[in-house]
């Protein structure tokens, strides 16, 4: 059995993740890149007896020393030496696609060139001499629909055919030129004999960066600028040309995919405003593009929020009703100790529910943002918002996932995704959790509920817009320490709509899904466990006395100067962090116990019809949810028990509850957003997370506590 | 003149990118590269950036990058 080993590259927009999906779909693997959150994709298959390896690089215009992407596909081609590289290539767009395989030709690695979006093109009365393509690049070149898998099949042969031969398949060695030809042969010369730098590198290619300056090569070989040979061989340039050498090479590589482009390319009408252009004209225009775009922003939110919270509150009620229930009844039945049946019901399952609650969430949230990158619209949305994002030092992008941290932070991450960079993805994530998620909502009516029933909205409002102040003020420290370096700069296609294929939409919801319940997902239901533990240890004894109990009066005298240093506040703040609306449940259970009601056990047969009905009453309300309110549905809460605010009257004083509630809009939101912030980002960002948010909160509510006081409060 | 000073709906060509780096290389990957034709085509809403048509394509970029341009009108 023959393996091969296949890179895709190509550049962004150009359809490959849709060819990929359409190639190997049901195999494909998802992980990152090591250390970095660029996603790398790999997939093993066969063609007939043929086993080929897959991976897919990520989508790049160049591959230049500047971007990480660029960084991560050029190593993987220079070090890993795949058999093959598939280059996707935008048919509508041909220029600017050749000129990044012209760059793939230097080296030496047989290429395919997949002409994707080639039905746009015909549509467009463009016209692509395959074998004239063929003939001068020395390449295949299959054209392809990925959307609909044509030219699949036709791409597999190709690959099988290279596997077979792979001598017939060298590219051509495009000529750059006398001057520059000339000056590469003094380069191969003088590193031909060593070894180590040919074993590891095509030579071209090596020289060819030599020659550019590339800087990164110059490091990682350790050759300094001014070696003999490379005087030698740029000394003509230096002498004739002002420009610097690797513009010049960008010039000669754009003059090649250019004299190719005019050679292959018959376009036969004139230039017809297209539909792009057409939907552009009101999407960007003036006056209703900001408008078009909230109105965008509203539809992503109330379909995220509130279309899946009755799917969230059906799988909430199916683990703590009947699944609970049976739970019980079968313990119950082997006679187990009651600790054991506790153990089960309110740590294992109340564990699993904690991660199941959050599918329909990230499920619909990933599908969104599928959409909204797959049809162009994303960066229509950069491109309208950059300028506002940019005055606080924020990518255009970052609008979006900053916005959602209003519903739940924990999507927020994932949503990172639609970002460019690393950096930009970090920051944005790090700043999300003063977003004030509609868990908070709760605590919030609670206690404005018990205090401040004369100015509520007041209130409510001043701690969402402190959210947002903070989450700018610590976008900009975080600039300026951890996450320094130059801000990349805004040069951005701006692709042509498309309409992306279910089949895309399904895929990438699915992998973003499998990511959350594996990485994240294990993590959640291990502290959940741990959070039994700690409430219900000793088994049997009062709160106050439980390991929690103790941790909370441990750390109490912590919170003396934000005015509730106390047990119960304090216990109710770390239970809090399994999820903010805990708060509340937890200073119910400790200022306001409730004497339990014995309520009648449904019978088996009346629980599964209730499931099924749940279920359909939650499609129904979804619908409902998203079509007929104009308000967000999702950050409606119940009314509060008048036992525990008239407790917390005794225990708060107006200006020490609003301290509270401005730690508890600033502490880190929940283990949810904690796990989901580690398997996307890692340990590092999560521990630089904690701290932030454990300091913060601690300071910002030392201000308001002291400061009122010192005011008179 | 430099790019950003251009009026939307004009013809120009590219006559020097006055920067070093990154943003010159990605300028010039992008396919803006001396005695290229491009078009101003649209301003955002809020003022920046710029939508222009190089190579027959769309790309933005904020004025701050555009100002390196130094291009003359042919149109």
């Amino acid at each position: 059995m023959k393996t091969i080993k296949v890179a895709v590259a190509g550049n962004p927009n150009s359809g490959k993740s849709t060819l990929i999906n359409a190639i190997a779909g049901t195999h494909l693997y998802v992980g990152n890149w090591p250390g970095v959150t660029v996603e790398k994709k790999t997939a093993t298959f066969k063609i007939d007896d043929l086993e080929v390896n897959l991976v897919d690089l990520p989508g790049t215009y160049s591959l230049s020393p500047y971007t990480q992407e660029e960084v991560i596909a050029r190593d993987f081609l220079v070090k890993e030496r795949p058999d093959v590289i598939v280059d996707v290539v935008d048919s509508t767009n041909l220029e600017r696609n050749l000129y990044f395989t012209v760059q793939l030709l230097e080296l030496g690695i047989p290429v395919v060139v997949a002409l994707n979006i080639y039905d746009e093109a015909k549509k467009k009365g463009y016209e692509i001499n395959t074998n004239a393509m063929e003939q001068l690049l020395g390449i295949k070149v299959v054209p392809t629909v990925a959307t609909k898998k044509e030219g699949v099949n036709e791409l597999l042969q190709a690959l099988k055919e290279i596997a077979a031969a792979p001598d017939k398949f060298k590219p051509a060695k495009l000529n750059y030129g006398e001057e520059v030809e000339n000056s590469l042969k003094i380069i191969e010369e003088a590193i031909q004999s060593r070894k180590e730098l040919t074993d590891t590198y095509p030579i071209r290619w090596l020289s060819l960066k030599l020659l550019e300056g590339d800087e990164r090569i110059f490091k990682e070989i350790g050759f300094r600028a001014d070696e003999e040979f490379l005087q030698r061989a740029k000394s003509h340039f230096l002498e004739f040309h002002e420009q610097d050498i690797e513009s010049m090479l960008t010039e000669i590589r754009y003059g090649i995919a250019h004299g190719v482009t005019e050679k292959v390319l018959k376009k036969k009408n004139g230039r017809r405003v297209d539909i792009t252009e057409r939907i552009d004209k009101v999407v960007l225009n003036r006056y209703i593009g900001i408008p078009i775009f909230l109105a965008v922003m509203w539809f992503v939110f109330k379909f995220a929020f509130d279309f899946s919270s009755p799917f969230c509150d059906w799988i909430d009620g199916l683990i703590s009703g009947p699944i609970t229930h049976w739970a019980k009844l079968g313990l119950n039945a082997l006679n187990s100790p009651e600790w054991l049946v506790s153990l089960v019901t309110e740590g294992v399952i109340a564990g699993v529910g904690a991660v199941l609650v959050f599918v329909p969430l990230i499920g619909i949230v990933m599908f969104l943002m599928t959409l909204l990158e797959g049809s162009g619209y994303m960066a229509r949305a950069a491109f309208v918002m950059d300028k506002l994002m940019h005055s606080i030092g924020l990518h255009g992008k970052s609008f979006i996932p900053l916005i959602l941290g209003f519903g739940c932070n924990v999507p927020s991450i994932y949503a990172t995704r639609v970002l460019e960079t690393q950096r930009d993805r970090k920051l944005t994530a790090m700043i999300c959790p003063p977003f004030s998620c509609s868990a908070r909502l709760p605590v919030y009516v609670l206690f404005i509920g018990a205090f401040f029933t004369a100015n509520g909205a007041t209130v409510l409002w001043s701690l969402y817009i402190l959210g947002v102040v903070i989450a700018i003020v610590t976008g900009f420290l975080l600039k300026n320490t951890i996450l320094k370096g130059p801000i990349p700069p805004f040069i951005m296609e701006l692709p042509p709509y498309r309409i992306p294929t279910l089949r895309d939409l399904k895929i990438h919801t699915w992998q973003k899904l499998r990511h959350f319940l594996i990485k994240a997902g294990t993590f959640i239901f291990a502290s959940s466990i741990v959070f039994w533990f700690l409430l219900n240890t000793p088994y049997g004894v009062e709160k106050e006395k439980s390991y929690l109990g103790k941790i909370g009066k441990a750390v109490s005298p912590v919170f003396e100067p934000l005015g509730f240093g106390n047990w119960q506040a304090t216990s109710a703040l770390i239970t809090g962090v399994i999820a903010k609306e805990v708060v509340v449940s937890t200073m119910a259970q400790i200022y306001a116990p409730e004497s339990e009601e014995k309520k009648e056990e449904p019978t088996f047969s009346e629980e599964i019809r209730d499931i099924f009905i749940g279920f359909i009453s939650a499609v129904e309300d979804a619908f409902y949810n998203v079509f007929s309110s104009f308000g967000i549905k999702s950050w409606e809460t119940e009314e509060q028990p008048g036992k525990l605010q008239e407790k917390l009257q005794t225990v708060f004083s107006p200006l020490s509850a609003y301290a509270f509630l401005v730690f508890v809009l600033l502490y880190l939101p929940c283990l949810t957003f904690a796990f989901t912030l580690r398997a996307e980002f890692g340990w590092k960002t999560l521990g630089q997370t904690l701290v932030i948010y454990l300091i913060l909160p601690w300071i910002t509510a030392f201000i308001v506590y002291q400061g009122g006081k010192l005011l008179g409060f | 003149m430099k790019l950003s000073e251009v009026k939307v709906g004009q013809k120009v060509k590219v006559l020097s990118i006055k920067t070093k780096g990154i943003i010159k290389r990605r300028l010039m990957d992008m396919g803006v590269l001396d005695g290229e034709p491009i078009i101003i085509e649209k301003v955002a809403p809020l003022g920046d950036p710029i939508d222009i048509v190089v190579k027959n394509y769309h790309l933005s970029l904020r004025k701050h990058e555009a100002e390196k341009i130094e291009v003359e009108v042919i149109q």
